[in-house]
């Protein structure tokens, strides 16, 4: 029991308190959209923070071991799950997402990013590439990242697919993996892409096309893209003040309390408050760098680190990009700050594993 | 072992190199945030207050018009009208082929839509269709969520208590679509009659609300509001009674009646006949009903009372002889015999009464109407003298009332005779001038005036709009007024009187004096036919005679002067004069 304790007394705490300073502001700002409308999302946001930050302490308390030991187990149920959720899933907003249980809508989909993570993490500690011929084995982890991409763009998430194509990418990368093969890769997928191009939804397509050129259809895909940098531009220095956005309250902005949020505190913090969120993630994904750098040798420590802060924080950077008008519309929240359950419990989840990585350093 | 440390140094580098690229992330966002927030600030500002910032244009309600006895004729009654947002304008389309069945959409609805899109307004509303009914209203407030966007406004808009009574008098409203650039499209201005002489006054001043609305094209709240200052109210002379019995007369006949209050001037009654409808037209009337009321051959749309212009005929003998008496010191008792006709040179002008009237002095010849006497009378008197003189009772100039458009008649004389003909004057054409015909033009309104200043022998002034004034005396003898207004008693209660069977039934007794006034000239040849010159009934409508008769009553105490002009309806005393009888009854009995 003391050990427990112990354990506990060495969370880094500073980290902790970021984190929960992070889903305090997403608290505020559902509390601003949820202003002056009879809805129950701003307490199911609180239980929800409540059990993610739960959930946070218990895996920085687990230790790192556990994950490296049952990987491709959770690998494997997370793909079960994700099977049901994109056949046979409870169908929304014109997506098969999710998973109904017991009343609880969950989505596999975010969950898989961490199994992914912690089995490419696996593959490539046991697998260490010094010839040539060992990159036949790359196989097994594009494998191992092909099948859950597939899987989600067909539900159809563009943005969860796109990000776990980048976070492979990024694993691959950090693991080593040489610039020649990244150049196969990248050749593999030009030759691939028409027929990924053909085969997405016509609204998807629409989607990206609308990126370069929002103001040519103002009404259609491009109206969401112009009136978020309304919102964000008209915010100015200080903002309307809290609950006072016109563009999020009159319903200009679309989603208000989820992929949009950010676009609201645009409005309502202004230059003042984007900018301290900004900084808040900065500091959140450079603190989980310093924890991560110093596994020199550890290489499945040194790639879940890396995997799970590239997940949080290329979320974060593509969801603000979207809303400012940099990305396409591609339909991803923006980490602990949005509403939705479990995209929230997923980055409380990776954030655990962080602190659970710091703990070890502070161990040894 | 070295391997594995390269290894390790490749593997930091990476790591680095991420780092970067994420630091580079960071600063892409801070930048376009800086972008949005600092450097373009104002312009997204502005842009969200496009959005949510809806300004509607508030019409001040138009003064009402009373009558003399405080009745409304002309007020204002509500007006439900659907708008839709100015930036949705794209949706009219859609929206009109969806309501279609529900809401009809007329083609003059549609030409509306159309002015109204194509014009700079401030409003960011465009009205797409008006007048709503209650069953519209209903179906548009029941399917309200599946056409966002619409809204519907309650308007006040111009109502006239009568279609078609007062018409000439008030005139109607309407838009002013030369303005270039105006701001208030859906502003109606006075566009004839009272409405348009006074328009400045019944106009009042607009103000505009300022609504904040959401995305769905609902209304949230109203930001700010500047109120529409309402119009002021006028008061007229008219009277709603005798103007509906004069037009109720004067149905199935073209013409006017004019009454004036001999003690204020105030005009009572203008009725023109036939009329048009003001309210349709203050709806806005469709270019097919225009067309047809411009091509109508009885023209509906003259104000008979001010511009349409007739020869004065018989009534102008009481100036004449006014002249005569008053400045050529003209003996009265003077007799002539009336033959038939009276020869000037080669020329025979005959008198209206083939057989003659034998001998006659100047108060019969009024009573009777004796051309011939007139005729001896004309060979006594210059033109230009009594063409002067006739101005002093308003006659070929106008007299100024307080509605548009009167025209000034004609007064001939010998300068305007040459300046328009390039002739000099003929003494026949005195002859003509005399008896009210010829190139003399006279309008009802100055016939009224005329008669009006010889029943009170001061400078009466008309006006529609009540107004408190006294008026100048004219500065004429007396005696020689009474003498004609005596001879204006006869002519109505004396047996030989050309308007004794109009004669009043009452104790209150009238005075008149008929007159017919030629539309066509008679030829020789017609008078020397067997039958006599074409009786009246004869002749094509076109050449009929006007029947004119102007009267004042009562007698020894002028209260009302009015003049009944019907056109081509033959002498005056066959069709002007009953209906001035009736209509001057009913002043009496009501409103002395």
């Amino acid at each position: 029991m003391s050990e427990l304790i112990i354990k506990f007394k060495n969370l880094n705490w500073f980290f902790i308190f970021l984190v929960g300073f992070l889903s305090f502001v997403g608290l505020v700002m559902i509390y601003s959209a949820t202003f002056g409308e009879e809805s129950n999302i701003l307490i199911s946001h609180v239980y929800k923070i409540i059990f993610g930050f739960s959930l946070m302490i218990l895996f920085g308390l687990v230790e790192i071991e556990f994950w490296k030991k049952n990987a491709y187990i959770f690998y494997f149920i997370g793909l079960v799950l994700l099977i049901i959720a994109s056949f046979y899933g409870y169908l929304g907003k014109g997506a098969r997402r999710w998973i109904n249980f017991y009343g609880i809508n969950f989505q596999p989909s975010e969950i898989m990013k961490i199994f992914l993570i912690v089995s490419l993490a696996k593959f490539f500690d046991e697998k260490k590439m010094h010839e040539p011929r060992d990159y036949l084995f790359l196989f097994v982890p594009l494998t191992l990242v092909v099948i859950p991409f597939i899987l989600i763009l067909i539900q159809p998430d563009l943005g969860t697919a796109m990000l776990i194509l980048f976070v492979s990418v990024v694993i691959f990368f950090i693991s080593g993996i040489t610039f020649k093969f990244f150049g196969i890769l990248g050749l593999l997928s030009l030759i691939i892409t028409p027929y990924l191009w053909g085969g997405l939804k016509e609204y998807q397509k629409q989607r990206i096309l609308t990126l370069f050129d929002p103001e040519n259809d103002p009404l259609g895909s491009g109206y969401h893209i112009i009136q978020s940098q309304i919102a964000v531009g008209s915010g100015g220095t200080f903002g309307k003040g809290w609950t006072k956005g016109t563009q999020s309250h009159l319903d200009f902005l679309p989603e208000k309390h989820t992929d949009f949020i950010f676009s609201m505190l645009g409005e309502e913090f202004g230059f003042f408050g984007t900018i301290s969120v900004v900084g808040l993630i900065c500091l959140i994904t450079y603190m989980a760098y310093y924890i991560t750098g110093r596994f020199v040798h550890d290489n499945f420590n040194r790639i879940v680190g890396y995997g799970v802060i590239t997940n949080f924080f290329f979320a974060s950077f593509i969801n603000m990009s979207m809303v400012i008008g940099i990305l396409p519309i591609v339909g991803l929240p923006l980490p602990l700050v949005s509403y939705g359950g479990s995209s929230m419990l997923t980055y409380f989840i990776g954030f655990g594993i962080i602190l659970s990585l710091d703990r070890k350093i502070k161990f040894n | 072992m070295s391997r594995d440390v390269n290894l390790e140094k490749k593997l930091r580098r990476r790591a680095l190199i991420l780092g970067l690229s994420k630091s580079f992330l960071s600063l892409l966002i801070f930048g376009k945030l800086f972008y949005l927030q600092i450097l373009q600030k104002s312009k997204y500002g502005k842009l969200s207050d496009i959005n949510r910032l809806k300004v509607k244009i508030l019409y001040p309600e138009r003064g009402t018009i009373f009558d003399f006895y405080d009745q409304p004729i002309a007020s204002n009654k509500t007006d439900y009208q659907l708008s839709i947002f100015k930036d949705k304008k794209n949706l009219i389309n859609k929206y009109i082929l969806k309501l279609n069945g529900h809401i009809e959409f007329s083609k003059k609805d549609l030409q509306d839509i159309k002015v109204n899109l194509s014009e700079q307004d401030l409003s960011d509303f465009i009205i797409i269709k008006k007048s709503l009914t209650w069953n519209e209203l209903e179906f548009l407030e029941f399917m309200k969520n599946k056409f966002p966007f619409l809204i519907i406004t309650k308007e006040r808009v111009r109502n006239y208590k009568n279609d078609l009574i007062f018409s000439h008098v008030l005139g109607y409203v309407g838009y002013k679509r030369e303005i270039e650039k105006k701001k208030l499209s859906n502003l109606k201005y006075g566009i004839s009659g009272i409405e348009k002489k006074l328009d400045s006054k019944l106009l009042g001043s607009d103000g505009w609300i300022k609504f904040e609305t959401n995305s769905k094209g609902e209304i949230k709240k109203e930001i700010k509001k500047k109120n529409a200052i309402p119009g002021g109210n006028i008061k007229t002379f008219l009277i709603g009674e005798i103007q509906e019995k004069a037009y109720e007369e004067m149905k199935g006949i073209s013409g006017a009646v004019v009454m004036i209050d001999c003690i204020n001037g105030g005009v009572n009654c203008l009725v023109s006949s036939p009329s048009f409808n003001n309210n349709e037209f203050s709806d806005g009337v469709s270019v097919e009903k225009w067309n047809s009321l411009l091509d109508d051959k009885f023209n509906p749309l003259l104000n008979r009372c001010v511009a349409g212009l007739y020869s004065p005929g018989s009534t102008y003998k009481l100036i004449a002889a006014l002249h005569a008496i008053e400045n050529l010191n003209y003996n009265k008792n003077r007799k002539f015999f009336c033959s038939g006709h009276v020869k000037l040179g080669k020329r025979k002008f005959h008198c209206w009464k083939k057989e003659g009237h034998g001998e006659v002095n100047l108060f019969e010849a009024i009573k009777k109407s004796c051309d011939c006497y007139f005729y001896n009378l004309a060979k006594e008197l210059k033109v230009d003298d009594l063409a002067e003189f006739s101005k002093i009772f308003s006659l070929g100039k106008s007299t100024g009332i307080d509605i548009p458009n009167e025209l000034n008649g004609l007064m001939p004389d010998s300068l305007w005779k040459i300046k328009n003909r390039g002739e000099k004057w003929q003494k026949g054409e005195t002859f003509n001038t005399v008896i009210g015909q010829g190139f003399m033009l006279s309008t009802p309104l100055q016939i009224s005036v005329m008669t009006a200043r010889i029943a009170t022998g001061k400078k009466i002034l008309p006006s529609v709009v009540y107004k408190n004034r006294k008026f100048e005396d004219l500065q004429i003898n007396k005696n020689n007024l009474n003498f004609i207004k005596k001879s204006m008693y006869s002519v109505v209660n004396e047996i030989n009187g050309t308007a004794f069977s109009s004669k009043l039934s009452g104790i209150q007794k009238m005075a008149g004096k008929t007159g017919t006034s030629q539309v066509r000239k008679i030829s020789l040849e017609e008078r020397e036919r067997k039958d006599g010159v074409i009786k009246n009934e004869d002749l094509v409508y076109k050449l009929r005679d006007h029947s004119i008769f102007t009267c004042y009553a009562p007698f020894d105490k002028p209260k009302f002067a009015m003049t009944v002009v019907a056109e081509h309806m033959g002498s005056g005393s066959k069709v002007a004069a009953p209906i001035a009888k009736r209509v001057m009854q009913l002043a009496l009995k009501k409103y002395l």
